[in-house]
């Protein structure tokens, strides 16, 4: 391949998923500055993609068979891990953490029992996270699984054995195809939506409970909180809402101004006047 | 292009500047803009031309540059183009509601308009959402609309294409949205999740598999400056819009109220121009063409376009089939 290309190959794969924990970006003098982190990604791709396209040439069938059957697999194992919207907003193990805590048993009784109540709500709200998640995640997961066995079935011998760019992007835009099916036909199930739903509701509720609990020892310290801002913000919308409603109410009102006086309040020349007097 | 090469013109690129045509800044009311552009053609001698964008992403990509822009050529048409500038919301916003943007902001705009021209009524070109906002406006206030345009404006939310539309149907969404804004980072993570192969990826393999040419790196980071461009979104009226028509779909059901009025677009006594992008993944074809049904006996025009959402602004054959089809139906009315 071209090295041109091959550079070019390797740049894009820059975008495929964040950079893993604890690799280190590449300086400008390698030649792949901020692209290096991924390039191992772009590596990867190449030499599953060879091997599937030897396989392929070999003119067994079942060989060829294998051959897609692994570059499918590898694809699936390469997207397995991508940083999905519904990991995006919550850190993994939020609802993990909460169930390790006890403290979400015990009945409810004494002084600190609003607080203790407040908790268990978050812990529970923290379980639903984590279940909303798994259940994503296995969504995800048939996916890629079905998308992987639909490439598989599309990817047809004759092909040619090299690993040129045409035919690596030719595979790529096939694999995104079949990626892209599959995703569109579980996003628009039930058991995605709902799952979805579930993760919204839960992140809410949990982080509704975590602002009260905020909020309630920001005020044992007297420090203002986002209640009290926006009830001033309503109160305050509230009165210019009123003022927009009064003022066109009272111009209709009120007495008509006799016309030479409100020119004379008006005109250019009064208020030159009114400059010079002031300069004076 | 080499390695280098590539990281070199994309740093390059990625301070270009979208938007082209000039423009200046004719009204403000808090963080809204009202900007009218200058002419670079003979006038038509039509109404003014109102455009009214999304709350989501920022208007500029009405204008991306300049063999990229609808309003270029809707300026070339003799048109006189105004544009709504919604602003960035921020805490302060956040019990600014439907009500506001409609019989506040965008009544303001139009208001401004009118007097200035000593006119009765103007054309309206409402975008996406911002096409929803006209047609409730000009439901309220028909005698204020001479022609009324839609573009890639969703009217039926519950479209069996629909994806966003069944993601919130079950969402609880006074609880997520509370008393704050959303971000506008948020509802980027959830248009990318639509199509995410093809959005998070395969469009990066485009750009580097394609023509390593100067002007389309910097075309692609233009509209990549404007994908992640977000405002947050007015919590109020985020939850209204969700509840209202997503969840609710009461444009569809003639049960929709702004400021305590009933938007009834049944026989909108104005003519209709929809614009439809037949490969549009977030509002797709039938939750646009539902229009037909509403508007009744309306002079009602729907032109569709083999394009998606964002190609019908920025594609190459929308410069050349949108502003003319735009130009060439005002022209008959």
């Amino acid at each position: 391949m071209p090295d041109d290309l091959w550079r070019q190959w390797q740049a894009f794969a820059a975008l495929w998923a964040p950079a893993a924990p604890g690799t280190q970006a590449s300086s400008a003098s390698d030649g792949s500055f901020g692209f290096a982190p991924f390039i191992d990604a772009a590596e990867r791709f190449k030499a599953a993609a060879q091997t599937f396209l030897d396989g392929a040439a070999s003119g067994s069938a079942s060989a060829a068979a294998a051959a897609a059957q692994n570059l499918s697999d590898f694809l699936r194992d390469e997207f397995a891990d991508a940083r999905l919207p519904w990991n995006a907003g919550f850190g993994p193990g939020v609802g993990a953490r909460a169930q390790r805590s006890s403290i979400s048993d015990w009945p409810a009784l004494g002084p600190m029992r609003e607080h203790q109540q407040r908790w268990q709500r978050m812990t529970e709200a923290g379980r639903r996270i984590d279940d909303a998640q798994r259940r994503l995640q296995r969504l995800w997961s048939d996916a890629l699984r079905q998308a992987a066995a639909d490439f598989a079935a599309r990817l047809q011998p004759p092909l040619s054995s090299a690993a040129d760019a045409e035919a690596l992007r030719k595979l790529y835009d096939t694999w995104i195809d079949c990626a892209e099916d599959a995703y569109a036909r579980t996003a628009h199930s039930e058991a995605f939506c709902n799952a979805q739903a579930e993760l919204v509701n839960a992140g809410s509720q949990w982080r509704q409970e975590l602002q009260a609990g905020i909020e309630h020892w920001a005020k044992l310290l007297d420090l203002p909180t986002r209640s009290e801002i926006n009830t001033l913000a309503q109160r305050l919308k509230s009165i210019e809402e009123q003022l927009r409603a009064a003022v066109p109410a009272a111009r209709a009102a009120a007495p008509r101004a006799k016309p030479r006086v409100a020119r004379r309040k008006s005109s250019p020349a009064r208020h030159k006047g009114v400059r010079r007097k002031a300069k004076r | 292009m080499t390695g280098t090469g590539l990281y070199a013109a994309l740093t390059a690129a990625s301070h270009c500047a979208a938007g082209c045509s000039q423009k200046d800044l004719v009204w403000q009311s808090g963080k809204l803009r009202l900007y009218r552009y200058r002419p670079i053609a003979r006038p038509a001698g039509r109404a003014p031309l109102l455009i009214v964008y999304a709350l989501v992403n920022r208007p500029y990509m009405m204008d991306l540059q300049e063999d990229r822009s609808l309003i270029r050529g809707l300026l070339a048409a003799g048109l006189d183009v105004y544009l709504i500038d919604w602003g960035y919301p921020d805490g302060a916003d956040r019990f600014t509601t439907l009500a506001d943007y409609i019989e506040d902001y965008l009544a303001g705009c139009v208001q401004w308009i009118l007097q200035t021209h000593r006119l009765d009524a103007l054309n309206l070109l409402g975008v996406c959402q911002g096409g929803v906002f006209s047609l409730c406006y000009a439901a309220l206030h028909p005698r204020r609309v001479r022609n009324l345009i839609t573009m890639v404006t969703p009217v039926d939310f519950k479209t069996p294409a629909d994806l966003l539309s069944k993601w919130v149907s079950k969402i609880d969404v006074a609880a997520w949205v509370g008393d704050g804004n959303i971000s506008g980072d948020a509802l980027n993570q959830l248009f990318l999740s639509l199509m995410p192969f093809r959005l998070t990826q395969q469009k990066y393999v485009d750009l580097f598999a394609g023509v390593p040419d100067r002007a389309r790196i910097e075309n692609f980071m233009r509209v990549e400056q404007w994908i992640f461009d977000s405002p947050d979104q007015a919590g109020a009226a985020f939850r209204e819009f969700v509840l209202w028509f997503y969840q609710e779909n009461r444009l569809m059901q003639d049960r929709l109220e702004i400021a305590g009025r009933q938007v009834e677009l049944r026989d909108l006594p104005l003519p209709v121009l929809n614009l439809i992008g037949k490969r549009d993944h977030l509002v797709p074809p039938d939750a646009s063409a539902a229009l037909r049904r509403l508007v009744g006996n309306a002079d009602y025009t729907a032109l569709e376009f083999d394009l998606g959402h964002i190609g019908m602004y920025i594609s190459a054959r929308a410069q050349r089939d949108v502003p003319a089809a735009i130009a060439g139906w005002l022209a008959t009315r």
